[in-house]
């Protein structure tokens, strides 16, 4: 999971490369805290720069993806063989 | 063999010919005998779409991959064939003393001069037909508790791998990936490729879910399999098959068929899907939402951070009208600064008055200290020749010239002579 501290320190790189679901959570609790009032303006603002980020590298990966697939039993493909059934 | 002209393919040409003497009876060929039986059957409606039911007897499978076997009851017997394609469809495979039901017609094979019965389609008959089957099995598989609720697990809302058991030739496999691709192109697909009909897709489909169940990461499995009559997709109602599903380690979502044909493996999935391609959109977010939902939770952490500016802009004019509150009276401050000043002022002009007094006081002693008014006294000035004021008598000598100035006037004279009088002892 990308916490706050995690993502002060990412760079834009670094954070494209972690799973989608876990930039959209990280979006999330960023924009919960926000929401929740605790913080201060200061921070607010860090947090809204945050979410920003993070909202954009969601947006680039959604834009940027291709289907992936790999087929089992093909040559090059870990994976048990059908006569490795049982 | 080279065709020659047969009389019984051609009735048409024998009845324009004119007749020959009936000199001797026909002497028919073996084809040609053949083949007339051939288009007797033929021709015939019933034979051509029958539906027999008979004990299957002595099956062989030659290495055709065709089936041949006699179908018989209790007093007759016909040949039957069920080639290669619909062996493969056939939902069982035929047994020795098997009861069926056979969809087929009958034709006659012509080299071995036998009728036979062609197989479109068999299935079990009597107790053991597919319905009965299917309910049977149905309960004895809910019976062992393999279609609780309790057993459904939650499809992940983020997959990010998928794995996929189907027919990878054909329509299914293709709208899987359509939808995904437009839907959800940030999952990985990984297919374990299965035949999906006939009486060998039972263990196949079991060998691809095994397959799938040895990967690591998986987050989801579809099962899925396109649309169907009963036989078609009975292999999804195969024992091995449902407790394959069951034994699912990740959640799994069966679609198979269109939207009214349920399976008992869709009865043992986490999640039925009524198509394969919902089955691939229940397994996935959609993007376009997904797009959505982000600009949303944007627009949310905007909002948020707003308000806290506000927050901040209305607790300072708080905190500034508190600040008025608290702080000293200006007003107040000015009018007393305006009293002090004016008091500061009366002061001053009081000072001023008691100064001008003062001053004219000093005026008026300073006047009578003055030469004037010491000569309108009765006193005189005497001044020298060189204009000096004379202090002393010694300083002139008889004959100089004397200024002596009165109140009123300068007397001009000279100095007749002088004396050495003391002035103390003179006017005392």
């Amino acid at each position: 999971m990308i916490d706050e501290a995690a993502l002060a320190v990412l760079t834009d790189d670094e954070l494209a490369k972690h799973p989608f679901d876990e930039l959209v959570v990280a979006l999330q609790q960023a924009v919960q805290r926000l929401e929740g009032g605790s913080t201060g303006l200061e921070e607010s603002i860090e947090l809204y720069k945050q979410g920003l980020r993070l909202h954009a590298a969601c947006e680039k990966r959604l834009r940027e993806a291709e289907l992936a697939i790999t087929e089992l039993g093909r040559r090059g493909v870990t994976g048990a063989e059908p006569s490795a059934e049982g | 063999m080279a065709e020659q002209p047969s009389l019984w393919d051609q009735p048409a040409a024998e009845d324009s010919a004119p007749a020959p003497p009936r000199a001797s009876p026909r002497i028919l060929r073996v084809t040609d005998l053949n083949r007339r039986v051939r288009s007797l059957l033929d021709a015939d409606a019933v034979l051509a779409d029958v539906w027999v039911e008979g004990e299957v007897s002595q099956p062989s499978f030659p290495p055709s991959g065709h089936c041949f076997f006699t179908l018989k009851d209790a007093n007759s017997q016909v040949r039957a064939a069920l080639f290669r394609e619909e062996l493969a469809r056939a939902v069982v495979r035929p047994e020795h003393g098997m009861n069926v039901i056979i969809h087929g017609r009958v034709r006659a094979y012509e080299p071995q001069g036998v009728y036979q019965l062609y197989v479109e389609s068999l299935t079990p008959a009597g107790a053991g037909d597919l319905h009965s089957r299917y309910e049977a099995l149905r309960k004895q598989l809910a019976a062992a508790g393999l279609f609780e609720d309790g057993r459904k697990r939650p499809i992940p809302r983020w997959p990010r791998r998928i794995g996929v058991v189907t027919s990878p030739v054909g329509a299914v496999w293709r709208d899987i990936n359509n939808v995904l691709r437009r839907r959800y192109p940030l999952v990985e697909l990984v297919l374990s490729p299965s035949v999906v009909q006939g009486a060998t897709a039972a263990p196949a489909i079991v060998r691809a879910l095994q397959r799938l169940y040895a990967q690591r990461d998986l987050d989801t499995i579809i099962l899925a399999r396109g649309g169907g009559s009963l036989e078609d997709l009975w292999s999804f109602n195969d024992e091995r098959v449902v407790r394959a599903v069951a034994d699912a380690p990740v959640p799994i979502i069966v679609g198979v068929g269109h939207e009214s044909d349920v399976t008992l493996a869709d009865f043992a999935a986490d999640l039925r899907a009524p198509t394969p391609s919902a089955a691939a959109e229940l397994a996935t977010p959609d993007a376009t939402q997904l797009a959505t939902i982000l600009g949303r939770l944007r627009d949310r952490a905007t909002a948020a951070l707003l308000g806290r500016a506000d927050e901040r802009r209305s607790f300072i004019d708080a905190e500034g009208r508190a600040l008025g509150r608290l702080a000293p009276d200006i007003g107040a401050a000015r009018q007393r600064t305006a009293d002090l000043l004016d008091r500061g002022a009366r002061a001053l002009d009081d000072r001023m008055e008691r100064r001008r007094a003062l001053l004219a006081a000093t005026h008026d002693a300073l006047r009578t200290l003055s030469p004037a008014a010491t000569l309108e006294r009765g006193y005189a000035v005497a001044r020298g020749a060189d204009g000096r004021i004379l202090r002393d008598a010694s300083a002139t000598r008889a004959g100089d010239p004397l200024q002596v100035i009165l109140a009123r006037g300068t007397v001009e004279s000279r100095v007749e002579g002088t004396r050495a009088d003391d002035a103390e002892e003179l006017f005392r």
